[in-house]
């Protein structure tokens, strides 16, 4: 009897002092100081190690996730009101934590007092600003292309074309040679929407620049526009066999892995991954960039550019003052260069000091030019488009659906909202 | 007499007060609260308001939740088959005196204990479309070349593979399940069946098979509730795809609430899955236990 009443006091005394610990290591959490809370996607560690390194005048609680994750846990404490000081945000709209869904809800801090904001070119504006306002700061933009392997090309012998015709004597060439001209990882669901991407500014674009608006006016639509012969092309490539088999079942790092060793000789990419492409290969130089022309001539080629994933401030930080001043310095020329260094993008405001991949040179002309659009997502209006598409093109590789069934599917997705 | 001692052995009710607060604040408010936003157009962050039963008018008419309610129903039935079938056998193979079957035990268990995740990670490899990798250069190795499949990428095989994914899996949970069954069919039943010259076949029939309907309402039950409810392999394998070929109701949940931001919508398929689920296992519960027999 005595013993169990001591066992009972004694669990009364350990879970009560257990309690006790958890609710003061709880205060603790929220009341010491443990510096700025930041949560970025894992593209962004690279920059952001070195960039808050460099800063130096506060200390940083850094976590980093792919992308879905990043989308699921941080919206999830911005609804909580918990979310961290400093997150990353989309650029424009068309996702769940891009800048207009996020700061249409009064969650992100208005930074148009900064001093860089000022800097942003005009044709950017939609990705960093929403109703006048900059909620976002993000380095430059990131181009779609051709990431070829030049050993496979030497070895072929051919060149990087500059027309649609040109584009499909090459790829025939290779796939001549006995080599894969394209390596499509459609499995892994973003990647299907790359080739799409790369051809509709030449296509729907160069044609429309007021694409965007018509479309938000009601007065065009996907079924009735240059996505028709985008996804055309898209599928003319599947029949000659320019892709590797199955592009289906293949992933994203089966795609890498397959330029990067000769297997393939280009993937139609985003050059934010090149340095997952350069890991694959034997060397680094073994690797470059051509802008995928999708216009018979080649004057009439535009390119896809979009603001690359950036970062904003929580309008609820009890710091806004530590993350703002942190972002100030984040628009210093000198870091908007080392950021687009460590993610292989343009600046979006370039100095006689800023680098550009060599890489990328193919493709500044046309956004210096004027014929570079933004990413065709960021201009949506909810965030089950891009998902919509990404599904229709692994149907249409798949042969269940056709184009006008797929771009109506489109359509109805776009007018959800 | 009886019952006031029966009346003073039991605790004051009260005991159960801090569990019941617990389970209150952890488990009823959380269900309570989704149950409520089924019924708005909450987006996960900023304000909402009532919209009635629109979410559960949109889920009949939305074909991506119709067609990902199909393939769950496929998918439940396929593995609630195949992998009760395949655990039923491995369970019969391994109760027989054979040399090292604690060691078959062991490894038919085994994939059971295994992260949902890591095995699809690891079946993605086995489902590698090229020729020479995985499953395809297994079959291309033992003369059936003509039988390799893009397992994943085919959108009229993916669900399959999937579901044969899970069915790898889980067929050692089941046989566990039917072993425990098993083990409680006394011997002598058995060889009374015998003696009467009962052949294998009939004593399964007869003697075996109604004393283990126990187990197989255990393991109907869980495989069906699994199976309505298969998100990690589906969402680690396809993430529901190729286009929507390998959705099911709780990918689709998922991307509802952490990817469109539709919290209210994907809070209502939620509570429709929770009640399927909750109705098809009082179904099955309640025919399966009319069936089954006790030693008298």
């Amino acid at each position: 009897m005595t013993i169990g009443r001591l066992n009972r006091r004694g669990f009364l005394a350990l879970t009560g002092g257990l309690a006790a610990t958890a609710g003061l290591a709880a205060c603790g959490g929220s009341g010491s100081d443990d510096g700025l809370k930041l949560i970025g996607v894992a593209d962004q560690k690279k920059a952001l190690d070195e960039l808050t390194k460099a800063y130096g005048k506060v200390s940083f609680n850094t976590s980093y996730a792919p992308t879905d994750q990043v989308q699921s846990s941080v919206r999830t404490q911005l609804g909580a009101g918990n979310a961290p000081d400093i997150h990353v945000v989309y650029p424009g709209n068309g996702s769940a934590m891009s800048m207009v869904q996020i700061s249409d809800a009064n969650l992100l801090a208005d930074l148009s007092d900064q001093a860089w904001t000022k800097k942003i070119p005009d044709g950017f504006k939609a990705a960093y600003q929403n109703k006048g306002k900059t909620y976002i700061f993000a380095a430059g933009s990131s181009v779609i292309g051709a990431i070829y392997n030049k050993k496979v090309f030497t070895e072929v012998g051919v060149q990087p074309p500059t027309t649609w015709p040109e584009f499909l004597a090459v790829c025939e060439k290779i796939k001549q040679a006995g080599k894969v001209p394209i390596a499509l990882g459609a499995q892994t669901q973003w990647v299907t929407q790359l080739i799409t991407y790369a051809l509709v500014p030449s296509t729907v674009y160069a044609k429309d620049p007021d694409f965007d608006k018509q479309m938000a006016a009601g007065k065009a639509s996907f079924a009735d526009s240059g996505w028709v012969d985008a996804l055309e092309m898209y599928l003319d490539l599947q029949k000659r066999g320019y892709f590797n088999d199955n592009p289906n079942g293949t992933t994203f790092e089966q795609q890498t892995s397959m330029v990067g060793t000769g297997k393939a000789a280009m993937a139609i990419q985003v050059s934010a991954v090149l340095p997952d492409f350069r890991k694959a290969a034997d060397g680094a130089d073994d690797l470059s960039m051509f802008v995928v022309p999708g216009a018979d001539k080649a004057d009439d080629v535009w390119i896809p550019a979009g603001i690359v994933v950036g970062l904003g401030i929580s309008a609820r930080s009890k710091k806004l003052a530590d993350a703002k001043k942190f972002i100030e310095f984040l628009g210093e020329q000198k870091n908007i260069n080392a950021w687009s260094e460590a993610v292989a993008c343009v600046p979006f405001v370039r100095d006689s000091s800023s680098k550009i991949d060599p890489v990328l040179e193919p493709f500044l002309p046309f956004m210096e030019n004027n014929k570079a659009v933004p990413f065709m997502d960021q201009a949506w209006p909810n965030a089950e488009v891009q998902p919509a598409h990404f599904a229709v093109v692994q149907e249409l590789l798949g042969g269940k659906t056709t184009i006008p069934d797929a771009l109506a599917k489109l359509d109805q997705t776009y007018r959800k909202s | 007499m009886r019952g006031r001692t029966r009346r003073f052995l039991l605790p004051p009710w009260w005991f159960a007060a801090p569990a019941l607060l617990v389970y209150a604040v952890v488990v009823l408010y959380p269900s309570g609260a989704g149950v409520v936003y089924a019924f708005t157009d909450w987006t996960g962050i900023g304000d909402w308001s009532f919209t009635g039963f629109d979410n559960f008018g949109k889920l009949w008419s939305d074909d991506a939740a119709r067609g990902s309610l199909i393939n769950t129903l496929l998918l439940t039935v396929a593995i609630v088959l195949v992998q009760n079938g395949i655990g039923l056998l491995l369970a019969l193979g391994v109760h027989a005196r054979i040399k090292s079957r604690a060691l078959l035990r062991v490894v038919f268990f085994a994939p059971a204990v295994v992260s949902p995740v890591m095995v699809a990670f690891l079946w993605k490899y086995v489902y590698n479309p090229a020729p020479d990798e995985g499953l395809n250069g297994l079959l291309g190795a033992v003369g059936l070349g003509g039988w390799r499949q893009d397992w994943l990428g085919n959108p009229d095989l993916a669900l399959w593979s999937v579901a044969f994914m899970v069915v790898w899996q889980f067929a050692g949970y089941s046989m566990v399940i039917f072993l425990a069954g098993l083990e409680s069919v006394p011997d002598n039943l058995v060889e009374a069946a015998m003696i009467d010259g009962a052949g294998r076949w009939q004593r399964f029939r007869h003697v075996t098979w109604p004393l283990l309907a126990p187990a197989v309402t255990v393991n109907i039950m869980l495989s069906t509730i699994g199976g309505l409810k298969l998100f990690d392999q589906v969402y680690a394998a396809t993430n529901g795809g190729p286009g929507y070929a390998s959705e099911t109701l709780s990918t689709v949940l998922y991307k509802q609430a952490f990817v469109f931001g539709n919290y209210g919508y994907s809070t209502a398929i939620a509570l429709v899955l929770a009640l399927f689920v909750a109705a098809v296992s009082l179904v099955q519960v309640h025919f399966l236990r009319g069936r089954e027999v006790t030693l008298a």
